[in-house]
């Protein structure tokens, strides 16, 4: 199998997220009318379906722990602030003293949705059992939503203030690099389930290992990195987004030069 | 025209010059401190200069003899380290010392006596660092002391304890200076000076402070593993017993890289300053400036490993961080095109300190441009321990942040003493510097990448390599110089300068607006602030600046002030604990050999950690008789508190010993280092929490606090708090992470 047979055939099909993400849109435009706003929503479902039903789902099936990693932060980072961006400004997202709109509560959200599904037996769970994996993919969106909310809610007032928010997305990246870092240069698997991939009739792991050259070594080590490095990158995005957020001011452009005296 | 007395007078009121050494030595004025600072950092820098031009005359010829190896490898580690952390840090550290209270309107730091603390650390640890020439020779190990190289069984002297234990010093009082920055900056600013409001020197200096208190502790962490290897025959980073000498270069680099940008943000807030006044121009896109600064120092923390390409991470780590690191080079450009623009179209006034800037400015250009090349792995590999490498650091250190901090000592001089440095002298210290500067290690790009290895004491008669050494030489010796000249400038300036008046060069912001210099109280009347130029917008009512409107609450954010404190510490502390932890998950991933988890009684310490949990609640309770006015009751759960610490220190006493008695000391096995370090840093919090509740106690028994009013308890309960959290996590991580793994 060459990489662009693989990259043609390893469409998996499921229909239920693309039957979730059709209603969703359905749901949008009843509920708000078709505006621009709604090309985020596109936006968030194309990735949750083609994180879902691309050739990514067939790595993470069992192939590249790396692989999964990705589909991971997809889901808890890129998806849900996508679709909380969708929403129109005035929907308020519950009352402010719900514990969901605490900020600790979504922090805890965030970074315990990395660290608890990579808990080793939890880990190895998602991947071996098609319902605790579709429990992961749940509560990565529903986790994520809670986290984006502090800084994506759609009115400004259910927001966090911009330098609580810097502090509240570079702790939460710092608290991700730290497991990124032990993922990387950890001595164990964190995922063995990975080191053993399944039985290999189409020749993918051939591919895997002699063509890509991606050992399992290597897969977890890629693993790691892609949550030390570009997810912290994420989190900086929506930092400068935060700095914008609280220098823009309303204010013409200030004398130029001192005249001549 | 005041007669020389005079000024004398303004610097010294006449009670004190009778006893002048005393009102310096105790003084607890920021503006004193900061002097005190500088001057600190002068002193060493003629000390490492000295070092640097002993480097330059053993490389001037080809196979010279004039030093011995080990005597070069003692005075490269000694130049390196002092002038980071005992020339650098001080200096930039002083002259924020000095400006920021000024600048935002306040009558001092927040903190003086722990400021004052902070500056006498300083030749504290110095004068403990260059002990060890008289202790059996000085470190020899480079300035960042790579393992295994820094461990007993090759470095069996004394100069690496001395450079630790150093370094462990000036590292607590620099977490001692940010903090007191931090909270300087969020408490002290005088009516209308809200966050948004602050002059840009005030902010970059703002932003560096979390950098020094997130940077430091992780290098506090690393020197403390390495004294315990070291002194108590631990296993951290000797390889032979499982430890990692890649562990050493990651804690360091994770702080080293950083250190870069500590040094570096206040010399880019220099700019940042003068440009614009030099310019006449308010400073082009202050928001953008303001916000890459952020960006800057959260980036930073982030690249370390780009410091390690060719340690052999493999090309998947590189790879993505090579990624990474060429990314610092987007907020740092946009600073440089903010200076640039700022410049364009400005009425440019060429004098000394603008000089100076503008030429950190070209220099910091080019040694930026060759960092981005360092960022490239493939070709790091191939300049990494040339001279390329250190003509790159020296433009950064010297071209940037020394021409920078020149630029403000002329700038700031002025205010300081009241008297105008000589533009003469100025001039002739700038092209001496300059020319020097880029004589000596313009060059140096060209012998690294013809192959000349740095840190070896000498090299063959290799084409061409002679003469571009020799060349090299003449260089650092006009850059001597220019330092003797900068020196003399001061001392006679400082004599007979001509009188500076309040505002010599016309600038904007509030330091300006006092006498000069300052009395110590600092402002007997402040201007209105409306703007970032109060100044001018005073100066020029009529074409003042648009007003920074107040948008939010937050604008004029004033948090209690030692609660801030606290919590500012406890950010610090909790990254010391958090490398700890990483460094015990990391080591005890896998079972080791020799006895580990499986010695340690699990439930005995759930019991007593039951205690240290439960001692959160009655300090909690404590806090509330407080604010309920009933002081028994304070007073009561305030002893119960301290008595369940003390059962928490006891039962961990107790396990101690039983260790001990089975034959597990520090030195054992990898499991042994890593648990007592981890264990013991948070017992020794333990102790210094009890310490602290027990005078508190004292004062609340001796009866000095009146009408419910016991302000120290609050932060010292909020301490409380983190070392029992900090318990949390250690005690899942020791006791109950390997019943599950």
């Amino acid at each position: 199998m060459t990489t662009q047979q693989f990259f043609v055939s390893a469409w998996t099909w499921n229909t239920a997220p693309l039957v979730v993400s059709a209603l969703a849109l359905a749901a949008y435009a009843w509920a708000f009318g078709v505006n621009r706003r709604i090309l985020y929503l596109i936006a968030g479902l194309s990735v949750f379906v083609l994180t879902l039903v691309s050739p990514l789902n067939a790595l993470a099936d069992g192939y590249l722990f790396s692989a999964h990693m990705l589909q991971h932060i997809l889901l808890l980072l890129i998806v849900p602030a996508l679709l909380l961006t969708s929403l129109p400004r005035c929907v308020s997202l519950g009352p402010r003293s719900s514990l969901l709109a605490n900020p600790l509560a979504g922090w805890v959200a965030g970074v315990g949705a990395m660290w608890l599904w990579h808990a080793r037996p939890l880990c190895n769970a998602a991947v071996s059992s098609k319902f605790v994996g579709w429990v992961q993919i749940f509560s990565l969106l529903v986790l994520g939503a809670i986290f984006w909310r502090q800084i994506l809610a759609p009115r400004e007032d259910e927001r966090i203030s911009p330098p609580a928010a810097v502090l509240y997305l570079f702790s939460a990246c710092v608290a991700c690099s730290i497991l990124g870092i032990l993922i990387t240069f950890a001595p164990v698997r964190v995922c063995p389930i990975y080191a053993q991939p399944p039985a290999d009739q189409s020749g993918v792991l051939n591919l895997i290992q002699a063509q890509w050259g991606v050992t399992p070594d290597k897969d977890q080590q890629i693993g790691g990195l892609l949550m030390w490095v570009p997810m912290c990158l994420v989190y900086l995005s929506a930092i400068i987004a935060q700095l914008a957020r609280w220098f823009a001011h309303p204010v013409p452009v200030p004398p130029a030069t001192e005249k001549a005296s | 025209m005041n007669p020389i007395p005079a000024t004398i007078t303004r610097l010294l009121t006449p009670a004190e010059r009778q006893h002048w050494e005393l009102a310096w030595l105790s003084t607890v004025d920021h503006k004193r401190i900061g002097v005190l600072y500088m001057v600190t950092g002068l002193v060493f820098f003629v000390a490492a200069g000295l070092e640097a031009l002993f480097i330059r005359l053993q490389l001037a010829v080809p196979n010279n003899t004039l030093l011995s190896p080990d005597t070069y490898n003692w005075i490269f580690t000694m130049h390196g380290t002092t002038m980071i952390f005992l020339v650098a840090m001080p200096v930039l550290f002083g002259i924020a010392n000095y400006v920021v209270p000024l600048q935002i309107g306040a009558r001092d730091m927040a903190f003086p006596r722990l400021n004052a603390f902070g500056f006498w650390v300083v030749p504290f640890g110095g004068i403990l660092l260059h002990f060890s020439f008289l202790a059996g020779g000085a470190p020899a190990v480079g300035w960042f002391a790579y393992a295994p190289l820094s461990e007993t069984p090759f470095s069996s002297q004394l100069g690496v304890d001395y450079w630790a234990v150093s370094l462990l010093v000036l590292g607590i009082g620099s977490v001692s200076a940010g903090v007191n920055f931090i909270v300087t900056i969020l408490t002290q600013r005088a009516p209308g000076m809200t966050l948004r409001r602050l002059p840009l020197f005030t902010w970059m200096i703002f932003c560096n402070s979390f950098l020094v208190i997130l940077a430091l502790p992780i290098l506090n962490a690393g020197l403390v593993m390495l004294l315990i290897d070291r002194l108590l025959q631990g296993q951290f980073f000797l390889p032979f017993g499982g430890g990692s000498a890649i562990m050493w270069q990651h804690i360091f680099w994770a702080f080293g890289h950083p250190e870069v940008y500590i040094v570096a943000i206040p010399a880019f807030a220099i700019l940042s300053e003068v440009i614009p006044v030099f310019s006449r121009k308010p400073i082009f896109g202050y928001e953008f400036v303001a916000a890459s600064t952020v960006v800057i120092v959260l980036l930073s923390l982030l690249v370390w490993a780009h410091h390690m390409f060719t340690v052999g991470l493999g090309h998947t780590v590189d790879l993505f961080f090579v990624a990474a690191s060429v990314l610092i080079a987007v907020p740092t450009g946009v600073k440089l095109f903010n200076w640039s623009a700022t410049m364009v179209g400005g009425r440019l006034r060429f004098d000394t300190p603008m000089l100076f800037c503008i030429a950190a400015l070209v220099q910091f250009l080019c040694g930026g441009l060759t960092g981005v090349s360092h960022a490239i792995a493939p070709l790091d590999w191939q300049t990494k321990n040339s001279y390329y490498l250190v003509a790159h650091f020296h433009f950064v250190f010297v071209g940037l942040i020394v021409f920078a901090m020149l630029g403000a000592l002329y700038y700031w001089f002025p205010k300081m003493s009241g008297r105008m440095l000589s533009e003469r002298l100025g001039k002739w210290t700038f092209w001496l510097m300059v020319v020097g500067f880029n004589l000596t290690f313009i060059i140096q790009h060209v012998l690294g990448l013809s192959g000349m290895p740095r840190r070896v004491y000498t090299y063959p008669d290799l084409p061409g390599w002679g003469w571009m050494n020799m060349l090299s030489t003449v260089g650092a010796f006009f850059m001597a110089a220019a330092s003797i000249l900068f020196v003399w400038n001061l001392l006679t300036s400082l004599l007979r300068g001509k009188v500076a008046g309040d505002n010599p060069w016309n600038a904007w912001t509030l330091e300006w607006a006092t006498t000069s210099p300052p009395p110590p109280e600092n402002f007997h009347a402040l201007p209105p602030i409306r703007s970032r130029r109060p100044l001018w917008d005073y100066k020029n009512p009529h074409r003042a600046d648009p007003v920074v409107p107040v948008k939010s609450a937050l604008d004029s954010f004033r948090p209690e002030k030692n609660k801030a404190g606290v919590i500012t510490f406890i950010i610090s502390e909790a990254g010391f604990f958090g490398v700890l932890i990483i460094a015990f998950l990391f080591y005890n991933a896998t079972p080791g050999r020799g006895p580990g988890a499986q010695e340690l009684d699990v439930l005995k310490t759930s019991i007593f950690s039951v205690c240290l949990f439960a001692s959160s609640f009655t300090i909690w309770r404590s806090e509330a008789g407080l604010h309920a006015n009933k002081p028994w009751k304070m007073k009561a759960w305030l002893a119960a508190t301290i008595l369940l610490g003390g059962i928490f220190i006891v039962g961990q006493g107790l396990e101690y010993w039983s260790l001990y008695q089975s034959g597990v000391s520090v030195g054992l096995d990898l499991f042994a280092t890593t648990f007592f370090t981890l264990t013991g840093f948070h017992g020794l919090h333990v102790c210094v929490g009890l310490i602290a509740l027990l005078i508190v106690l004292g004062i609340a028994l001796a009866g000095a606090f009146k009408n419910g009013h016991l302000p120290v308890l609050g932060p010292v309960g909020l301490y409380w708090h983190f070392v029992d959290v900090v318990w949390v996590f250690v005690f899942s991580v020791v006791y109950l992470w390997p019943l599950i793994r």
